[in-house]
Protein backbone atom coordinates (compact mmCIF):
# COMPACT_ATOMS: atom_id res chain seq x y z
CA UNK A 1 0.00 0.00 0.00
CA UNK A 2 2.59 1.85 1.08
CA UNK A 3 4.66 1.54 -2.15
CA UNK A 4 1.74 2.28 -4.51
CA UNK A 5 1.47 5.55 -2.81
CA UNK A 6 5.35 6.21 -3.02
CA UNK A 7 4.83 5.65 -6.88
CA UNK A 8 2.05 7.91 -7.39
CA UNK A 9 3.61 11.51 -7.48
CA UNK A 10 6.69 10.54 -10.01
CA UNK A 11 3.90 8.55 -11.97
CA UNK A 12 2.10 11.44 -11.87
CA UNK A 13 4.60 13.83 -12.98
CA UNK A 14 5.63 11.50 -15.81
CA UNK A 15 2.02 11.55 -16.85
CA UNK A 16 2.50 15.57 -16.51
CA UNK A 17 5.18 15.83 -19.04
CA UNK A 18 3.18 13.24 -21.66
CA UNK A 19 0.51 15.32 -21.13
CA UNK A 20 2.50 18.56 -21.50
CA UNK A 21 3.70 17.78 -25.13
CA UNK A 22 3.53 18.80 -28.64
CA UNK A 23 2.79 16.56 -31.72
CA UNK A 24 6.19 16.84 -32.87
CA UNK A 25 7.28 16.03 -29.34
CA UNK A 26 5.43 13.30 -29.75
CA UNK A 27 6.39 12.20 -33.04
CA UNK A 28 9.87 12.68 -31.55
CA UNK A 29 9.50 10.07 -28.58
CA UNK A 30 7.67 7.47 -30.71
CA UNK A 31 10.55 7.32 -33.06
CA UNK A 32 12.77 6.88 -29.83
CA UNK A 33 10.67 4.38 -28.75
CA UNK A 34 10.76 2.44 -32.35
CA UNK A 35 14.44 2.57 -32.72
CA UNK A 36 15.44 1.27 -29.20
CA UNK A 37 12.72 -1.79 -30.43
CA UNK A 38 10.45 -0.92 -27.28
CA UNK A 39 7.42 0.02 -29.56
CA UNK A 40 6.44 -1.68 -32.92
CA UNK A 41 6.67 0.15 -35.98
CA UNK A 42 3.08 -0.47 -36.13
CA UNK A 43 2.82 1.37 -33.33
CA UNK A 44 4.70 3.85 -33.44
CA UNK A 45 2.92 4.69 -36.87
CA UNK A 46 -0.03 4.84 -34.83
CA UNK A 47 1.32 7.14 -32.28
CA UNK A 48 2.19 9.72 -35.02
CA UNK A 49 -1.18 9.26 -37.12
CA UNK A 50 -2.97 10.42 -33.62
CA UNK A 51 0.13 13.56 -33.07
CA UNK A 52 -0.86 14.69 -36.67
CA UNK A 53 -4.58 14.45 -36.62
CA UNK A 54 -4.09 17.43 -33.90
CA UNK A 55 -2.79 19.86 -35.77
CA UNK A 56 -5.69 22.34 -36.88
CA UNK A 57 -4.71 25.72 -37.34
CA UNK A 58 -2.63 27.61 -39.51
CA UNK A 59 -0.34 27.78 -36.78
CA UNK A 60 0.48 24.20 -37.17
CA UNK A 61 2.32 24.61 -40.56
CA UNK A 62 5.56 23.62 -40.71
CA UNK A 63 8.21 25.81 -41.63
CA UNK A 64 9.11 23.54 -44.25
CA UNK A 65 5.24 23.16 -45.67
CA UNK A 66 5.55 27.04 -45.13
CA UNK A 67 8.49 27.18 -47.85
CA UNK A 68 7.03 24.57 -50.21
CA UNK A 69 3.94 26.97 -50.29
CA UNK A 70 5.48 30.35 -50.24
CA UNK A 71 7.68 28.73 -53.63
CA UNK A 72 4.64 28.01 -55.16
CA UNK A 73 3.48 31.43 -54.51
CA UNK A 74 5.96 33.29 -55.60
CA UNK A 75 6.39 30.82 -58.63
CA UNK A 76 2.64 32.30 -59.51
CA UNK A 77 3.68 35.92 -58.96
CA UNK A 78 6.59 35.56 -61.34
CA UNK A 79 4.61 33.91 -63.90
CA UNK A 80 1.95 37.25 -63.93
CA UNK A 81 5.05 39.83 -63.56
CA UNK A 82 8.87 39.65 -64.88
CA UNK A 83 11.82 40.73 -62.73
CA UNK A 84 13.86 44.04 -63.24
CA UNK A 85 17.27 42.59 -64.35
CA UNK A 86 19.04 45.35 -62.66
CA UNK A 87 21.37 43.46 -60.68
CA UNK A 88 22.61 46.79 -58.91
CA UNK A 89 19.13 47.23 -57.93
CA UNK A 90 18.30 43.79 -56.53
CA UNK A 91 21.41 44.08 -54.59
CA UNK A 92 20.17 47.51 -53.12
CA UNK A 93 16.75 45.88 -52.10
CA UNK A 94 18.36 42.45 -51.05
CA UNK A 95 20.49 44.35 -48.41
CA UNK A 96 17.87 47.14 -47.44
CA UNK A 97 15.56 44.34 -47.04
CA UNK A 98 17.68 41.83 -45.07
CA UNK A 99 18.79 45.10 -42.68
CA UNK A 100 15.40 44.88 -41.75
CA UNK A 101 14.55 41.57 -41.49
CA UNK A 102 17.46 41.36 -38.97
CA UNK A 103 15.86 43.70 -36.37
CA UNK A 104 12.54 42.23 -37.34
CA UNK A 105 10.82 39.65 -34.68
CA UNK A 106 11.18 36.53 -37.34
CA UNK A 107 14.44 36.69 -39.02
CA UNK A 108 14.88 33.35 -39.76
CA UNK A 109 12.97 31.32 -42.65
CA UNK A 110 13.61 27.88 -43.62
CA UNK A 111 15.30 29.68 -46.34
CA UNK A 112 15.86 33.42 -45.58
CA UNK A 113 14.41 36.37 -47.07
CA UNK A 114 14.87 37.28 -50.52
CA UNK A 115 13.88 40.92 -52.29
CA UNK A 116 13.16 41.13 -55.77
CA UNK A 117 11.51 44.10 -57.98
CA UNK A 118 8.94 43.65 -60.58
CA UNK A 119 8.92 44.93 -64.06
CA UNK A 120 5.18 46.68 -64.16
CA UNK A 121 4.01 50.33 -63.65
CA UNK A 122 1.52 48.98 -61.62
CA UNK A 123 2.11 50.92 -57.43
CA UNK A 124 2.34 47.31 -55.03
CA UNK A 125 3.92 45.21 -53.00
CA UNK A 126 3.39 41.65 -52.34
CA UNK A 127 5.03 38.83 -49.66
CA UNK A 128 5.06 35.20 -50.52
CA UNK A 129 4.71 33.02 -47.22
CA UNK A 130 8.14 32.36 -45.52
CA UNK A 131 9.76 35.48 -46.79
CA UNK A 132 10.02 36.11 -51.00
CA UNK A 133 9.19 39.32 -50.66
CA UNK A 134 8.57 41.72 -54.29
CA UNK A 135 7.62 45.10 -54.94
CA UNK A 136 6.74 46.97 -58.76
CA UNK A 137 8.91 48.96 -60.41
CA UNK A 138 6.12 51.34 -59.95
CA UNK A 139 6.01 51.62 -56.16
CA UNK A 140 9.67 52.25 -56.27
CA UNK A 141 9.08 55.21 -58.10
CA UNK A 142 6.10 56.17 -55.84
CA UNK A 143 9.09 56.41 -52.78
CA UNK A 144 11.10 59.71 -52.98
CA UNK A 145 13.50 58.61 -50.32
CA UNK A 146 14.90 55.01 -48.89
CA UNK A 147 12.95 55.91 -45.63
CA UNK A 148 10.01 55.10 -47.70
CA UNK A 149 11.15 52.56 -49.80
CA UNK A 150 11.74 50.58 -45.79
CA UNK A 151 8.72 51.32 -44.60
CA UNK A 152 6.88 49.32 -47.14
CA UNK A 153 9.96 46.52 -47.24
CA UNK A 154 9.19 46.38 -43.27
CA UNK A 155 5.37 46.49 -44.04
CA UNK A 156 5.76 43.20 -45.86
CA UNK A 157 8.52 41.41 -43.70
CA UNK A 158 5.56 42.18 -41.27
CA UNK A 159 3.10 39.58 -43.07
CA UNK A 160 5.39 37.21 -43.41
CA UNK A 161 6.31 37.56 -39.62
CA UNK A 162 2.59 37.72 -39.04
CA UNK A 163 2.01 34.46 -41.04
CA UNK A 164 -0.61 36.58 -42.49
CA UNK A 165 -0.52 34.52 -45.95
CA UNK A 166 -0.72 31.48 -44.47
CA UNK A 167 -3.80 32.76 -42.26
CA UNK A 168 -5.35 33.52 -45.41
CA UNK A 169 -5.76 29.54 -46.24
CA UNK A 170 -9.78 28.27 -45.91
CA UNK A 171 -10.20 26.57 -42.24
CA UNK A 172 -11.88 23.44 -43.96
CA UNK A 173 -8.55 23.19 -46.41
CA UNK A 174 -6.63 23.05 -43.74
CA UNK A 175 -8.66 20.30 -41.95
CA UNK A 176 -8.58 18.57 -44.91
CA UNK A 177 -5.02 18.59 -45.63
CA UNK A 178 -3.81 17.74 -42.10
CA UNK A 179 -6.45 14.72 -41.85
CA UNK A 180 -4.99 13.47 -45.39
CA UNK A 181 -1.56 14.05 -43.84
CA UNK A 182 -2.36 12.31 -40.39
CA UNK A 183 -3.85 9.04 -42.63
CA UNK A 184 -0.19 8.63 -44.37
CA UNK A 185 2.92 7.10 -42.69
CA UNK A 186 4.67 6.05 -45.59
CA UNK A 187 7.81 7.91 -46.55
CA UNK A 188 6.19 9.16 -50.08
CA UNK A 189 2.87 8.91 -50.73
CA UNK A 190 1.05 6.77 -53.46
CA UNK A 191 -0.53 7.85 -56.31
CA UNK A 192 -4.18 8.40 -54.76
CA UNK A 193 -2.88 10.35 -51.55
CA UNK A 194 -0.63 12.16 -53.78
CA UNK A 195 -2.98 13.07 -56.27
CA UNK A 196 -5.87 14.34 -53.00
CA UNK A 197 -2.58 15.96 -50.92
CA UNK A 198 -1.84 18.17 -54.64
CA UNK A 199 -5.67 18.61 -55.29
CA UNK A 200 -5.49 20.26 -51.33
CA UNK A 201 -2.09 22.25 -52.09
CA UNK A 202 -3.67 23.58 -55.13
CA UNK A 203 -6.60 25.16 -53.15
CA UNK A 204 -4.42 26.52 -50.41
CA UNK A 205 -2.36 28.20 -52.97
CA UNK A 206 -5.45 29.85 -54.41
CA UNK A 207 -6.57 31.01 -51.42
CA UNK A 208 -3.29 32.96 -50.70
CA UNK A 209 -2.72 34.07 -54.53
CA UNK A 210 -5.99 35.59 -54.18
CA UNK A 211 -5.74 37.34 -51.23
CA UNK A 212 -1.83 38.14 -51.52
CA UNK A 213 -2.27 38.89 -54.80
CA UNK A 214 -6.15 39.99 -56.12
CA UNK A 215 -7.90 40.84 -52.76
CA UNK A 216 -5.89 41.84 -50.64
CA UNK A 217 -5.48 40.79 -46.67
CA UNK A 218 -8.44 41.56 -43.97
CA UNK A 219 -7.92 45.20 -42.94
CA UNK A 220 -6.98 43.65 -39.38
CA UNK A 221 -3.77 42.23 -40.71
CA UNK A 222 -2.99 45.40 -43.05
CA UNK A 223 -2.97 47.45 -39.62
CA UNK A 224 -0.60 44.65 -37.89
CA UNK A 225 1.63 44.77 -40.90
CA UNK A 226 1.85 48.78 -40.13
CA UNK A 227 2.37 48.97 -36.47
CA UNK A 228 5.06 45.95 -37.23
CA UNK A 229 6.26 47.91 -40.11
CA UNK A 230 6.98 50.67 -37.59
CA UNK A 231 8.62 48.96 -35.07
CA UNK A 232 11.01 47.42 -37.72
CA UNK A 233 11.97 50.98 -38.84
CA UNK A 234 12.41 52.04 -35.40
CA UNK A 235 14.54 49.07 -34.20
CA UNK A 236 16.87 49.55 -37.42
CA UNK A 237 17.29 53.10 -36.56
CA UNK A 238 15.02 54.94 -39.87
CA UNK A 239 12.35 57.38 -38.84
CA UNK A 240 9.16 55.70 -39.01
CA UNK A 241 7.89 58.79 -40.43
CA UNK A 242 9.04 57.08 -43.54
CA UNK A 243 5.93 55.26 -43.54
CA UNK A 244 3.01 58.12 -42.88
CA UNK A 245 5.32 59.77 -45.85
CA UNK A 246 4.91 57.11 -48.33
CA UNK A 247 1.21 56.42 -47.44
CA UNK A 248 0.75 60.49 -47.82
CA UNK A 249 2.12 59.99 -51.19
CA UNK A 250 -0.28 57.20 -51.95
CA UNK A 251 -3.32 59.52 -50.67
CA UNK A 252 -2.45 62.23 -53.32
CA UNK A 253 -1.95 59.86 -56.06
CA UNK A 254 -5.69 57.98 -55.08
CA UNK A 255 -6.77 61.30 -56.20
CA UNK A 256 -5.43 59.93 -60.00
CA UNK A 257 -8.09 57.14 -59.33
CA UNK A 258 -5.73 54.41 -60.20
CA UNK A 259 -7.60 51.04 -58.85
CA UNK A 260 -5.26 48.87 -59.52
CA UNK A 261 -2.30 47.30 -57.16
CA UNK A 262 -1.81 48.62 -53.96
CA UNK A 263 -4.97 50.81 -53.87
CA UNK A 264 -7.33 47.13 -54.59
CA UNK A 265 -5.40 45.24 -52.01
CA UNK A 266 -4.79 47.87 -49.54
CA UNK A 267 -6.91 50.10 -47.17
CA UNK A 268 -7.38 53.78 -47.85
CA UNK A 269 -3.80 55.57 -46.87
CA UNK A 270 -6.01 57.97 -44.88
CA UNK A 271 -7.14 55.54 -42.46
CA UNK A 272 -3.57 53.69 -41.63
CA UNK A 273 -2.09 57.50 -41.35
CA UNK A 274 -4.15 58.35 -38.76
CA UNK A 275 -3.57 54.87 -36.77
CA UNK A 276 0.21 54.80 -37.31
CA UNK A 277 0.49 58.59 -36.12
CA UNK A 278 0.32 58.29 -32.97
CA UNK A 279 2.80 55.71 -32.49
CA UNK A 280 5.23 57.04 -34.55
CA UNK A 281 5.40 60.66 -32.59
CA UNK A 282 5.76 58.47 -29.41
CA UNK A 283 8.81 57.12 -31.06
CA UNK A 284 10.59 60.77 -31.68
CA UNK A 285 14.04 59.22 -33.85
CA UNK A 286 15.73 61.16 -36.39
CA UNK A 287 13.95 64.35 -37.94
CA UNK A 288 14.79 63.88 -41.58
CA UNK A 289 16.40 61.23 -44.54
CA UNK A 290 19.74 61.34 -44.30
CA UNK A 291 21.83 62.81 -47.33
CA UNK A 292 23.48 59.36 -47.73
CA UNK A 293 20.62 57.67 -47.65
CA UNK A 294 18.65 59.43 -49.96
CA UNK A 295 21.55 59.76 -52.56
CA UNK A 296 21.78 55.80 -52.45
CA UNK A 297 18.57 55.16 -53.01
CA UNK A 298 18.65 57.48 -55.96
CA UNK A 299 21.42 56.09 -57.68
CA UNK A 300 19.81 52.41 -57.00
CA UNK A 301 16.69 53.29 -58.74
CA UNK A 302 18.20 55.04 -61.18
CA UNK A 303 18.02 52.51 -64.22
CA UNK A 304 14.18 52.59 -63.77
CA UNK A 305 13.69 56.69 -64.76
CA UNK B 1 14.98 -2.14 5.88
CA UNK B 2 16.17 -3.45 2.90
CA UNK B 3 12.43 -3.57 1.44
CA UNK B 4 11.89 0.01 2.09
CA UNK B 5 14.82 1.66 0.83
CA UNK B 6 14.03 -0.26 -1.82
CA UNK B 7 10.62 0.90 -2.23
CA UNK B 8 12.08 4.71 -2.01
CA UNK B 9 14.51 3.72 -4.82
CA UNK B 10 12.36 2.85 -7.18
CA UNK B 11 10.38 5.91 -7.08
CA UNK B 12 12.90 8.04 -6.73
CA UNK B 13 14.37 6.86 -10.05
CA UNK B 14 11.54 7.54 -11.53
CA UNK B 15 10.78 11.13 -10.16
CA UNK B 16 14.84 11.54 -11.61
CA UNK B 17 13.84 10.83 -14.97
CA UNK B 18 10.24 12.85 -14.83
CA UNK B 19 12.94 15.69 -14.15
CA UNK B 20 15.14 14.92 -16.88
CA UNK B 21 11.99 14.63 -19.14
CA UNK B 22 11.82 18.27 -18.50
CA UNK B 23 15.31 19.39 -19.71
CA UNK B 24 15.25 21.81 -22.24
CA UNK B 25 16.00 20.74 -26.09
CA UNK B 26 15.78 23.08 -28.99
CA UNK B 27 15.86 21.45 -32.61
CA UNK B 28 16.88 23.34 -35.49
CA UNK B 29 13.50 23.77 -37.87
CA UNK B 30 15.14 25.65 -40.87
CA UNK B 31 17.22 24.77 -43.62
CA UNK B 32 20.78 26.17 -41.91
CA UNK B 33 21.38 28.72 -39.29
CA UNK B 34 24.98 29.68 -37.75
CA UNK B 35 26.15 28.90 -34.12
CA UNK B 36 27.39 32.27 -33.05
CA UNK B 37 29.86 33.63 -30.41
CA UNK B 38 27.41 36.12 -29.32
CA UNK B 39 23.99 37.00 -29.00
CA UNK B 40 23.85 39.20 -32.32
CA UNK B 41 23.70 38.33 -36.02
CA UNK B 42 27.16 39.99 -36.95
CA UNK B 43 29.05 37.78 -34.25
CA UNK B 44 31.29 34.92 -35.35
CA UNK B 45 30.15 32.26 -36.60
CA UNK B 46 31.59 29.04 -34.75
CA UNK B 47 29.61 26.44 -36.00
CA UNK B 48 26.98 25.64 -39.08
CA UNK B 49 23.70 24.32 -37.82
CA UNK B 50 20.99 22.21 -40.29
CA UNK B 51 17.66 21.48 -39.61
CA UNK B 52 16.89 18.71 -37.50
CA UNK B 53 20.16 19.16 -35.08
CA UNK B 54 19.04 19.08 -31.52
CA UNK B 55 20.43 21.54 -29.51
CA UNK B 56 20.81 21.63 -25.41
CA UNK B 57 19.00 24.62 -23.99
CA UNK B 58 21.54 26.44 -21.49
CA UNK B 59 20.01 30.21 -21.18
CA UNK B 60 18.50 33.25 -23.29
CA UNK B 61 18.83 36.53 -23.48
CA UNK B 62 15.90 38.62 -25.04
CA UNK B 63 15.16 36.52 -28.47
CA UNK B 64 18.31 34.83 -28.18
CA UNK B 65 18.99 31.46 -27.09
CA UNK B 66 22.49 30.06 -25.39
CA UNK B 67 23.43 26.34 -26.23
CA UNK B 68 25.56 23.19 -26.48
CA UNK B 69 25.45 21.13 -29.55
CA UNK B 70 26.00 17.26 -29.46
CA UNK B 71 29.67 18.26 -30.75
CA UNK B 72 30.44 19.92 -27.55
CA UNK B 73 30.46 24.07 -29.47
CA UNK B 74 28.32 26.40 -26.77
CA UNK B 75 27.22 29.39 -28.70
CA UNK B 76 23.80 31.58 -29.11
CA UNK B 77 21.35 31.17 -32.43
CA UNK B 78 18.00 33.23 -32.61
CA UNK B 79 14.92 31.71 -31.05
CA UNK B 80 13.19 32.28 -34.55
CA UNK B 81 15.14 29.43 -36.05
CA UNK B 82 14.42 27.25 -33.36
CA UNK B 83 11.49 24.49 -32.22
CA UNK B 84 11.25 24.32 -28.42
CA UNK B 85 10.81 20.76 -27.15
CA UNK B 86 9.41 20.61 -23.67
CA UNK B 87 10.93 17.04 -23.18
CA UNK B 88 13.76 14.46 -24.35
CA UNK B 89 13.04 10.62 -24.11
CA UNK B 90 16.68 9.27 -24.79
CA UNK B 91 19.23 9.62 -22.37
CA UNK B 92 22.94 11.03 -23.16
CA UNK B 93 24.15 14.38 -24.74
CA UNK B 94 25.86 12.38 -27.53
CA UNK B 95 22.45 11.00 -28.24
CA UNK B 96 21.32 14.86 -29.07
CA UNK B 97 21.77 14.73 -32.40
CA UNK B 98 19.98 11.14 -33.06
CA UNK B 99 17.10 12.01 -31.62
CA UNK B 100 16.46 15.19 -33.06
CA UNK B 101 17.30 13.54 -36.31
CA UNK B 102 14.73 10.80 -35.77
CA UNK B 103 11.95 13.61 -34.96
CA UNK B 104 12.86 15.40 -38.87
CA UNK B 105 12.70 12.26 -40.48
CA UNK B 106 9.06 11.44 -39.45
CA UNK B 107 7.99 15.43 -40.13
CA UNK B 108 10.02 15.57 -43.52
CA UNK B 109 7.99 13.15 -45.32
CA UNK B 110 5.16 14.56 -44.63
CA UNK B 111 3.01 17.57 -45.62
CA UNK B 112 3.82 19.85 -48.70
CA UNK B 113 7.22 18.71 -49.17
CA UNK B 114 9.06 18.23 -52.68
CA UNK B 115 6.73 15.51 -53.82
CA UNK B 116 4.05 17.56 -53.56
CA UNK B 117 5.66 20.41 -54.89
CA UNK B 118 6.31 17.95 -58.35
CA UNK B 119 2.99 16.78 -58.76
CA UNK B 120 1.61 20.00 -58.45
CA UNK B 121 4.29 21.02 -61.10
CA UNK B 122 3.71 17.86 -63.46
CA UNK B 123 -0.04 19.25 -63.31
CA UNK B 124 0.49 23.75 -64.04
CA UNK B 125 3.55 23.77 -65.70
CA UNK B 126 6.41 25.44 -64.83
CA UNK B 127 5.66 28.80 -64.74
CA UNK B 128 7.37 31.34 -62.66
CA UNK B 129 9.45 28.51 -61.12
CA UNK B 130 12.75 29.13 -62.77
CA UNK B 131 12.63 33.17 -61.90
CA UNK B 132 11.84 32.17 -58.36
CA UNK B 133 14.61 29.29 -58.25
CA UNK B 134 17.00 32.49 -58.90
CA UNK B 135 15.52 34.72 -56.51
CA UNK B 136 15.98 32.13 -54.01
CA UNK B 137 19.96 31.98 -54.96
CA UNK B 138 19.95 35.94 -53.44
CA UNK B 139 22.71 35.49 -50.73
CA UNK B 140 23.03 38.65 -48.46
CA UNK B 141 26.13 38.27 -45.77
CA UNK B 142 25.78 40.04 -42.12
CA UNK B 143 28.67 41.37 -42.91
CA UNK B 144 26.99 43.34 -46.18
CA UNK B 145 24.09 44.75 -43.56
CA UNK B 146 26.56 45.75 -41.19
CA UNK B 147 28.51 47.73 -43.87
CA UNK B 148 25.28 49.29 -45.07
CA UNK B 149 23.82 49.92 -41.40
CA UNK B 150 26.92 51.83 -40.91
CA UNK B 151 27.39 54.02 -44.20
CA UNK B 152 23.66 54.82 -43.88
CA UNK B 153 24.41 56.10 -40.38
CA UNK B 154 21.67 53.72 -38.81
CA UNK B 155 21.58 51.65 -35.58
CA UNK B 156 23.34 49.06 -35.05
CA UNK B 157 21.73 47.00 -32.77
CA UNK B 158 23.33 43.47 -33.48
CA UNK B 159 19.90 42.34 -34.88
CA UNK B 160 16.72 41.58 -33.57
CA UNK B 161 15.41 41.67 -29.65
Amino acid sequence: MKTARSWFTPAFCLAACLVLSFCSAVRQGADILAGEGKISDRDRNSIVKASDALRSTFSDISEEEEYYIGRAVAAAILSRYPAVGNPELTRYVNVLGNALVLNSDRPETYAGYHFLVLDTDEVNAMAAPGGMIFVTKGLMMTCADEEMLAAVLAHEIGHVNGKHGLQSIKKSRLVDAFQLIGQETADRYGPEKLSRLTEVFEGVLGDIVATVVERGYDRKYEYEADALSVKFLSRTGYNAGGLTDFLNTLAADRSKGDPKGWFKTHPAPRERIDRAKPTIASLGGPAAAEDVRTGRFLQAIRSLR
Amino acid sequence: MKKSFKAMGVPAVLLAAAVFLLAETVVVKIQTTNLRKDPKFYAETLDVLKAGDGLEKLGSREAWIRVRTSKGAVGWIHSSAVEAKKFKLAAVDKNLRTEAAASEVALAGKGFNKQVEQSYRAAHGEAGYAAMEKMLQIKVLPSEVLAFLKKGKLGESGGSK
